[in-house]
C-alpha cells in the first residue's frame, strides 16, 4: 500500500525542511515506479545546474556501463532529482543511482525494502510508510533488526550532523511496530543449518566419518542446540528429584507393572484387541504430543489440550486450541511441527479440557508467539520395543490385587507416571537435541548410498567423486540428469535453458514465450526426473518461460538485450538475475571438465555466449 | 458479500468500526492494528463474517457514512490518488509540553571536513585482530570498513593473502571498486563462478558461497589457490548467518576455515553477538574471539511524523532516538495518527 500522502507533496515537504537527500521506502516495485511517474510534467524540478551535473555524471558513467545509456528513467532523474531503485532494475542502473546519491545529486530515491539488506546507500533522511512486508505469501511485521537496517541509513557520517526517520502513514500501518523497532533491541540470530547432499559428499571426501561428527558438532546449530539441551538436562534433574519418593516397592518398576495390570483389567472388560498401526515416526512423536505442548498445524500454531485415541480406528488424536482461539480436534499425524515449549496446566475431564483461566492464558500465549519458536527434533527409534512386558504379561496373573503396596500404588500411580512421562520426554529431547544433526547427516548419506554416490561404507564412488562438485540447489536432480546422459550431445542453448528453469526459483509471473520443440521435450524429461526425486529434494519450479528466455539469449548471439527484454514482461532486473544465476549453474557444470569433457565444453560455450552486452559489464 | 468484498469494505472503514465488529468476537481486538483486525475478522467462522458483512452494509447505506467509504476506493487511480490542490503547510505545531518541531529540526547541516580520527571501538578492533578473531557488531554507517581496511593492511604487510566476502554479488562489485581505489588495482582481485580477475592479488573479493567452495576443494586437496598464506578472512554482513536459505554457508565457511587464519566478522546490530563470539571461541581452540559491540549511532537519529495533510511533527517525545529505553509517541503524533486511522485519507 502506498503512503497516503502524494509523492510530490512528500518530496516537497522534505525539501522545504532541508531533509533531503532522502530514501523513501515503499512496499512494491510498482509503487516506486509510479511515484516517479507522478513527477513527469510537474513543477517539482531541480535547478538547471544540478540537472547538468546529473547529466554529466550519467554520460560519463554510461561510457563504462553502456547498458544505461538509453535508460527510460534518465529524463526524470535529470529534471527532478528523484529516482527509483529496486530489484526490477539492472545492477548497472542501481550502481549509477547509488553513486548519484553518494555525490548528493539526488533529492529522493524511492526504493523497496530489499534495498536495506545490503546496499551501501546512506542519506540524510529515511521515510518509512509501512510496518510490514510481504514474506512468502503472507504479510509479516517488520522485525526490530529490519527496521533498524532501514532507519540506520538515515544520517551520513561526515556529511550530516543529524539524521532523520520520517514516518508517514499508509493503510494498515501500525505505529507501535515502528516505535518498538526504532528503540528496541534487535532480535538474536539463530542458526539455520541444514545438511545438504553436496555437504555430505564434500565432507566425506576429505574427512573420516568420526571426524565428521566432530565437524557437525562445531556448527553454531549444535552450539545452540546444546544450550537448549542443558536447560532440559536441568529439568530432568529436577524431575528425578521429584521421582525419588516413588522408587522401587514390592516390584522394581511398579509404575509399569501397575499400568499393565490396569490395562489387562480393562482389556478383559472390553475384549478388544488393539493393533498398533502408527508409523514409526508417529510413534516417536507421540510421547511429545502431550497436554500443554505448543505445536504447528498446517493452518498455524496450536496448543494441545489432550491426547486420546479415536474410538473406532484407534488413531491417535489431539484436542487443541488454535491460534485464533477456537477449539478443535485433529489427528496426531497432522502435526507438522513440534515446538520446544510446554505450558503446564491442570487438565479437566471434559470440554474444554482445561479451566477457563488456562484457556484465556493460552490464547494470550498464542497471540504473542515469536515468528519462529525453536522446534524439537524427533529421533525415530530403530525399533522401539514398546513395553515388551505388554504382550507377554497380559495373559498372566497379577500379584497386584493382593500385594501389600496395592493401596499405595493405586494412590501414587497417577503422579508417578506423569513424572515418569515427563522425565522420559526430557531424556528423549536431550538425546534428539544432541544427535539431531548427526541423524540428519546419516539420513542424507543413506539416500546418497541408495543412488550410488556412496558405497555401503560411505566412501565416495566414482559418481560421488564428480557429483560433489555440483554445489548448488537441486544438486541431486542435476547430477542424476547428467548420469542418465540426458545432456549428451545437447546444444549450449538447450543446456542453458534447462539450467535456467532449474535455477529460477521466483514465481513472479512473466509472459509466455514460445518454446522450441527441442527444449519442450527436454523440459518434459527433466520434470519427470524431478518428480521421481520429489521424496529426496524439493522440486524446482521448472518454468518453461524462463527456460525460453535463456535459450534465446544463448542461442541467438546477434540478439540485443533490448529486444530480449522487449519479448518478455519480466522486469529487466529479473531477466538479468535469471541469466546471472544460470551462469552460476553452468559454471558448476563446467567444473566437471575432468570427467565430462564434452558436457563441460558445451557449458563453457553457453557461458561464453552468455557474457555479452550487459552480462559482460560486471564480473 | 464474499471475502474480497468484505475486505475492501473493511479497509475503507475507519478503525473504530472495525473495533465495534471485533468486540466479543476477537480476543484483545483493541491491541490489534487495522491490518491485523481485518485479517482476524476474515478468519472468523463464516456465520460471524456474514453478520459483520450485514452490519457493514448498514453502515455504508446509512446517511452518516464517511466520504472515504463511497464507491470502490481503488477504482479510479491504480496507486496514487489525484493530487489535491497543493496543500498548505502548517508551519507551527500547537504548543505542548513535549518537544517541538523546531528543536527537532535544529542542527541540520553538513559538518566541516575533519581529520580522520578513529573511534575507540575501531582502534580496539584493529588492535584485537592482530592476535585474535574479531566480531564487530555495529549499526549501519558507523565505520566498519575502516576496521576492515586496517586489518587488510596489517595482513598485507605480513605478506599474507586476505579474502573478503559479501553476501551479494552487487556488494562484492561495490567493494571491489572501493578497494581497488584504496589499495590500487593490482592489489585486488575478484572471483565469481566463472571469472577470476586478478586472482593472484593479495586481496580477493568473492561471495561467501565461492569461499565455501574453495575451502571444500582445499580440504580435498584439489585447489590452485594459496590457502597456506591465507592470513585473514573478512565476512561482511555476517548477520546473514541467520538467513533461512543461505545461512548454512556461513557456518560451513567458519567451520572449515584454516586454524591459522584470523577471522573478522562484520555485522549489523544483532541481539546476541556474545553468543556468536562464545561459539567461535569454542570451535577454534587456538584463538579466542574478541567481541566489539558498538551500539551508539555516530550520527544522532531523530524521528518525525508526517501527516498526509502535510503537517510535520515529532514522532516521539524525546529528541534523539534512544536505543533500549522504550518509546512514547509525541502527543501531536498520537492526535494526528488517531485522526488518520479514524478517517483515512484517500
Ligand atoms: N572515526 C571516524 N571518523 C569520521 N568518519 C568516519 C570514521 N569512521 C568511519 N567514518 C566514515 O563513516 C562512513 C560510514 O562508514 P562505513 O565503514 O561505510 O560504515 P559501515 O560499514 O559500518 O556501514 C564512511 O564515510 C567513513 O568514512
Amino acid at each position: 500500500m502506498p503512503p497516503a500522502i502524494h509523492p510530490i507533496d512528500l518530496v516537497d515537504i522534505l525539501r522545504q525542511h532541508r531533509l533531503t537527500p532522502a530514501i523513501i521506502f515503499l512496499t512494491s516495485r510498482r509503487g516506486c515506479d509510479e511515484a516517479i511517474d507522478t513527477f513527469i510534467h510537474s513543477t517539482a524540478g531541480v535547478s538547471a545546474s544540478r540537472s547538468e551535473e546529473i547529466r554529466t555524471f550519467l554520460e560519463k558513467f554510461s561510457k563504462e556501463f553502456p547498458s544505461i545509456a538509453n535508460h527510460p528513467l534518465i529524463p526524470v532523474v535529470q529534471d527532478y532529482g528523484v529516482a527509483a531503485h529496486h530489484a526490477g532494475h539492472l545492477p548497472s542502473w542501481k550502481i549509477a543511482i547509488e553513486e548519484l546519491m553518494r555525490q548528493g545529486l539526488l533529492d529522493a530515491v524511492f526504493a523497496t525494502t530489499t534495498l536495506a539488506a545490503g546496499v551501501d546507500f546512506p542519506a540524510r533522511t529515511v521515510v518509512v510508510s509501512q510496518s510490514s512486508v510481504r514474506k512468502s505469501q503472507d504479510f509479516a511485521d517488520l522485525t526490530v533488526s529490519e527496521i533498524q537496517q532501514l532507519a540506520g541509513r538515515g544520517g551520513r557520517r561526515g556529511k550530516d550532523f543529524v539524521g532523520f526517520v520520517v514516518v508517514t502513514p499508509s493503510p494498515y500501518i501500525d505505529l507501535h511496530v515502528l516505535g518498538k523497532g526504532l528503540t528496541g533491541q534487535p532480535e538474536p540470530i539463530d542458526s539455520q543449518f541444514v545438511v545438504s547432499f553436496p555437504m555430505v559428499l564434500n565432507l566425506l571426501k576429505a574427512h573420516a566419518l568420526d571426524q565428521i561428527e566432530g565437524l557437525l558438532a562445531k556448527s553454531f546449530a549444535q552450539f545452540q542446540l546444546n544450550q537448549r539441551a542443558a536447560i532440559h538436562q536441568d529439568r530432568l534433574g529436577e524431575l528425578q528429584e521429584q521421582l525419588k519418593p516413588y522408587g522401587p516397592r514390592e516390584c522394581a518398576d511398579w509404575v509399569a507393572q501397575w499400568k499393565v495390570f490396569d490395562l489387562a483389567r480393562r482389556r478383559k472388560a472390553h475384549r478388544r484387541p488393539v493393533v498398533n498401526t502408527d508409523s514409526p515416526y508417529l510413534t516417536a512423536c507421540l510421547p511429545f504430543l502431550t497436554a500443554g505442548r505448543l505445536i504447528g498445524l498446517a493452518k498455524g500454531p496450536a496448543i494441545i489440550l489432550r491426547q486420546y485415541r479415536s474410538r473406532g480406528t484407534g488413531t491417535p488424536m489431539l484436542s487443541v486450541l488454535h491460534a485464533k482461539g477456537t477449539l478443535g480436534e485433529c489427528q496426531a499425524q497432522r502435526v507438522v511441527e513440534i515446538y520446544d515449549q510446554v505450558h503446564e496446566f491442570q487438565p479437566i475431564r471434559n470440554l474444554p479440557w482445561c479451566p477457563p483461566r488456562t484457556l484465556h492464558q493460552f490464547k494470550n500465549i498464542l497471540s504473542q508467539l515469536p515468528v519462529r519458536p525453536p522446534t524439537l527434533p524427533i529421533l525415530e527409534a530403530s525399533q522401539e520395543p514398546d513395553d515388551p512386558l505388554l504382550s507377554n504379561i497380559l495373559t498372566e496373573e497379577f500379584a497386584c490385587p493382593t500385594c501389600p503396596s496395592h493401596e499405595a500404588c493405586k494412590k501414587d500411580v497417577a503422579v508417578a507416571s506423569r513424572l515418569q512421562l515427563k522425565a522420559q520426554q526430557a531424556t528423549k529431547t536431550i538425546q534428539a537435541l544432541r544427535d539431531g544433526l548427526w541423524h540428519q547427516f546419516q539420513r542424507k548419506a543413506d539416500v546418497l548410498h541408495k543412488f550410488g554416490y556412496l558405497t555401503a561404507t560411505l566412501q565416495l564412488t566414482d559418481t560421488g567423486e564428480w557429483g560433489r562438485l555440483i554445489r548448488i540447489n537441486h544438486s541431486l536432480l542435476i547430477t542424476e540428469l547428467i548420469r542418465m546422459e540426458a545432456f549428451s550431445g545437447i546444444a549450449p542453448e538447450l543446456l542453458a535453458g534447462v539450467m535456467a528453469s532449474i535455477a529460477h526459483d521466483d514465481d513472479r509471473p512473466s509472459s509466455y514465450m514460445r518454446l522450441t520443440p527441442g527444449l519442450a521435450t527436454m523440459l518434459a524429461q527433466v520434470r519427470q526426473v524431478a518428480d521421481s526425486l520429489r521424496a529426496y529434494e524439493p522440486t524446482p519450479l521448472l518454468r518453461s518461460d524462463v527456460a525460453a528466455i535463456a535459450e534465446r539469449w544463448i542461442g541467438q548471439t546477434e540478439l540485443s538485450w533490448a529486444s530480449l527484454v522487449r519479448s518478455t514482461s519480466m522486469a529487466e532486473g529479473d531477466v538479468y538475475r535469471l541469466l546471472a544465476r544460470t551462469l552460476e549453474f553452468l559454471s558448476q557444470i563446467y567444473g566437471l571438465k575432468a570427467t565430462h569433457p564434452g558436457l563441460a565444453d558445451t557449458a563453457h560455450q553457453a557461458m561464453v555466449n552468455m557474457r555479452r552486452e550487459v552480462l559482460a559489464e560486471l564480473p | 458479500m464474499n471475502d474480497a468484498d468484505l475486505q475492501r469494505e473493511l479497509v475503507s472503514l475507519p478503525i473504530k468500526y472495525l473495533h465495534k465488529f471485533a468486540k466479543g468476537r476477537i480476543h484483545r481486538h483493541f491491541r490489534l492494528s487495522k491490518r491485523r483486525l481485518i485479517d482476524s475478522i476474515l478468519a472468523l467462522p463464516s456465520e460471524q463474517k456474514m453478520a459483520i458483512a450485514h452490519e457493514v452494509e448498514q453502515i455504508s447505506t446509512s446517511p452518516k457514512k464517511s466520504p472515504a467509504t463511497s464507491g470502490n476506493p481503488k477504482s479510479s487511480s491504480p496507486f496514487y490518488p489525484k493530487r489535491s490542490s497543493p496543500k498548505k503547510l502548517s508551519k507551527s505545531a500547537p504548543p505542548s509540553s513535549a518537544i517541538g518541531l523546531q528543536d527537532l529540526l535544529e542542527g541540520i547541516g553538513v559538518p566541516e571536513p575533519k581529520p580522520f580520527i578513529p573511534d575507540d571501538w575501531q582502534k580496539e578492533a584493529v588492535e584485537a585482530i592482530a592476535h585474535s578473531d574479531v566480531i564487530v557488531s555495529a549499526p549501519t554507517g558507523s565505520g566498519k570498513t575502516f576496521v576492515a581496511t586496517e586489518a587488510i593492511q596489517q595482513a598485507m604487510a605480513r605478506n599474507q593473502t586476505v579474502i573478503y566476502t559479501s553476501p551479494l554479488k552487487a556488494l562484492s562489485n561495490t567493494k571491489y571498486m572501493e578497494f581497488s581505489q584504496f589499495f590500487g588495482k593490482d592489489q585486488v582481485g575478484i572471483l565469481t563462478g566463472d571469472r577470476r580477475d586478478n586472482s593472484q592479488a593479495p586481496l580477493l573479493i568473492m561471495t561467501t558461497e565461492i569461499l565455501r567452495n574453495i575451502l571444500y576443494d582445499a580440504t580435498s586437496g584439489d585447489l590452485d589457490l594459496r590457502l597456506h598464506t591465507l592470513g585473514l578472512v573478512i565476512l561482511d554482513e555476517s548477520q546473514y548467518l541467520a538467513d533461512p536459505e543461505r545461512g548454512v554457508v556461513w557456518e560451513e565457511t567458519l567451520i572449515l576455515c584454516p586454524t591459522q587464519t584470523r577471522l573478522l566478522l562484520l555485522s549489523a546490530s544483532i541481539g546476541n553477538p556474545q553468543e556468536l563470539a562464545e561459539w567461535l571461541t569454542a570451535i577454534r581452540p587456538t584463538t579466542s574471539c574478541h567481541l566489539i559491540r558498538h551500539t551508539k549511532r555516530s550520527v544522532p537519529l531523530r524521528a518525525l511524523y508526517l501527516h498526509p495533510s502535510g503537517q510535520l511533527v515529532p514522532l516521539l517525545e524525546n529528541r534523539d532516538i534512544q536505543q533500549q529505553k522504550g518509546y512514547r509517541f509525541h502527543p501531536e503524533t498520537k492526535r494526528l495518527f488517531n485522526e488518520y486511522e479514524f478517517k483515512p485519507y484517500r
